[in-house]
């Protein structure tokens, strides 16, 4: 990767972090998403095709990484962008499953970095307490924004930035030691597809958990399983059947409570 | 009687729009962010810096909600705030209707906008990128365009909402059914969709076949390496992608109920797919 790449991509990895200047809105939740993050680091490296078809196996993998604050937060930038950057630096000459499985790796390895970052940052902004209490006490309604704005982004861009550039830069160290297509025996790719697959049910298995609410909902997810499996409609197709039942749904369930609210 | 302006609410509305993560810690979450948004509404009502200090004081404590539906909550404090400069408040009641709006809006706001119409709109830009090569950038493009305007116009809604309604008006809002009916429904459209990635996403093969040299007696010759029993074929047969469901639903229940974190599922992912590359080649199943 050329320097300029690097530190692209390393600004990209800050801005759609948690609590970045952006706002989480256009950060976290946008910039954030390995979709976006995928189109993103094609553009920046010149190869939005396979960035992206990277990128959306990545999106199932984190899908159920949403909640900034919640039980599985940590900066999930890290690992989509560190993911399919690696993937395409080190993916030369691979196929496309394979280049997935290396995908999963380097988003491991960032996202294990985004996790200790995460805790530093969380970490770090605790005396801005201090801070915020001071002009709080002299009534300072002009100077709020130095603790949460200021000092909150100069530790947020500290821990983003910084790293991202020196595991950017030693991927691009690495991969000058030669052509990694032909250094990885046949089984560790092979093995890298099959992780790829069954990761995704990762993401699944978390988004059920905000999903699956009562007993008789797994029937409702069965539903769009088996949309796909027996009568093989494409998952956009089935997401127009969902919208659809779903607004017979409301129309139903409205209209039951409010003939209940009329005979009460 | 005193009146915030417009441009003050705009002012405190995107402060907290854009910022409300910034300096998120474990004492007081978003405390410091809160503040921040309420500093220019606390400037524009309160003359003395006594006043200024007391108000400023009781928004820097804890403050934690889901930050993009959770804007309704800013929007009723600036009500309160207001108010209470005209004296039909109390400092009391603010801080208490702080503490109280936290749980119901970062309920909803969590189940609702994050984990459902988060997905629902990725799965959507997801399938539009897969139909073809040459369209796959338009995904991710309708994703950044559609997410942060339709959120923030539902937030900048929300604000003023919370503003003009007040408490009671929030009470209406979340407490008649229709709330409850917009979440049931939001988690019927989601399951469906979800079910679906499920089956076009998660691999799962089980790769244990046995290779035989078969004698044909018709033809009176013999076939060499011939696949005469393949576990995967005949699972799928009987249930298509039954493995991934198992998997997932697996995933699920470790998450959810033995509450594994997303690391140690990770771990265990990959110990599987070690496991299952090296029963493929064992036999036959990966050449």
């Amino acid at each position: 990767m050329q320097i300029y790449q690097i530190i692209l991509i390393a600004l990209f990895v800050y801005l759609g972090s948690i609590g970045s200047v952006v706002g989480n809105t256009i950060g976290w939740y946008t910039l954030g998403r390995p979709l976006v993050a995928s189109l993103i680091v094609g553009l920046i490296m010149g190869d939005v095709q396979t960035a992206v078809l990277v990128g959306i196996s990545l999106q199932i993998m984190y899908m159920g990484n949403v909640t900034p604050g919640g039980a599985v937060a940590w900066d999930l930038s890290y690992a989509t962008y560190i993911g399919v950057a690696g993937a395409l630096v080190f993916g030369k000459g691979l196929d496309v499953t394979q280049v997935i499985g290396l995908a999963v790796v380097f988003a491991g390895i960032g996202g294990l970095v985004g996790q200790i970052m995460w805790n530093v940052s969380y970490a770090l902004n605790l005396p801005l307490n201090r801070v915020a209490y001071k002009y709080a006490e002299a009534g300072e309604t002009k100077k709020m924004f130095i603790p949460n704005l200021v000092l909150g982004q100069l530790i947020g861009f500290a821990c983003r930035f910084i790293p991202a550039v020196i595991v950017l830069t030693s991927m691009t160290a690495a991969s000058g030691q030669g052509d990694f297509a032909s250094i990885i025996p046949g089984w560790v790719t092979t093995a890298l597809g099959v992780f790829g697959g069954m990761m995704a049910a990762l993401g699944m298995g978390i988004i059920l958990s905000f999903l699956l609410k009562k007993k008789y909902h797994v029937i409702i997810f069965l539903a769009g399983f088996i949309l796909v499996t027996y009568f093989n409609l494409s998952t956009m197709a089935v997401a127009v059947v969902a919208i659809i039942t779903a607004i017979l749904y409301y129309v139903a369930n409205t209209s039951i409570s409010s003939k209940r609210e009329e005979t009460l | 009687m005193k009146k915030l302006s417009e441009k003050t609410l705009k002012k405190s509305f995107f402060r907290w729009f854009f910022w409300n993560g910034c300096s998120q810690q474990a004492e007081s979450m978003q405390g410091m962010a809160f503040g921040q948004s309420m500093a220019p509404v606390i400037d524009e009502l309160y003359e003395k810096k006594e006043d200024k200090a007391a108000a400023l004081r009781r928004h820097i404590t804890l403050f934690n909600t889901e930050p993009q539906v959770g804007a309704i909550c800013n929007g009723v404090v600036c009500g309160l705030e207001e108010a209470n400069a005209n004296g039909s408040c109390t400092p009391e009641l603010i801080s208490s209707v702080k503490v109280a709006l936290i749980g119901p809006t970062s309920a909803i706001g969590d189940s609702l906008w994050v984990a459902t119409f988060i997905p629902i709109l990725l799965t959507i830009c997801l399938s539009i990128s897969q139909t073809s090569e040459s369209v796959a950038w338009l995904g991710p493009v309708i994703y950044m365009l559609v997410y942060p305007l339709g959120t923030g116009i539902l937030s900048w809604n929300l604000f003023k909402l919370g503003y003009k309604s007040g408490i009671e008006g929030m009470q209406g809002f979340m407490s008649n059914g229709r709330m409850n009916s917009l979440t049931d429904t939001m988690t019927v459209l989601g399951l469906i969709v979800v079910g679906a990635l499920t089956a076009s996403f998660v691999n799962f093969t089980l790769p244990i076949q046995i290779i035989r040299d078969v004698f044909d007696a018709t033809k009176g010759e013999l076939l060499t390496n011939q696949v005469i029993f393949d576990a995967d074929k005949i699972v799928n047969s009987i249930f298509p992608k039954v493995l991934p469901l198992l998997l997932t639903l697996f995933v699920y229940y470790l998450y959810s109920k033995k509450k594994w974190s997303p690391l140690k599922l990770m771990g265990l992912i990959l110990v599987l797919a070690v496991i299952l590359t090296f029963i493929g080649y064992a036999t036959g199943f990966y050449a």
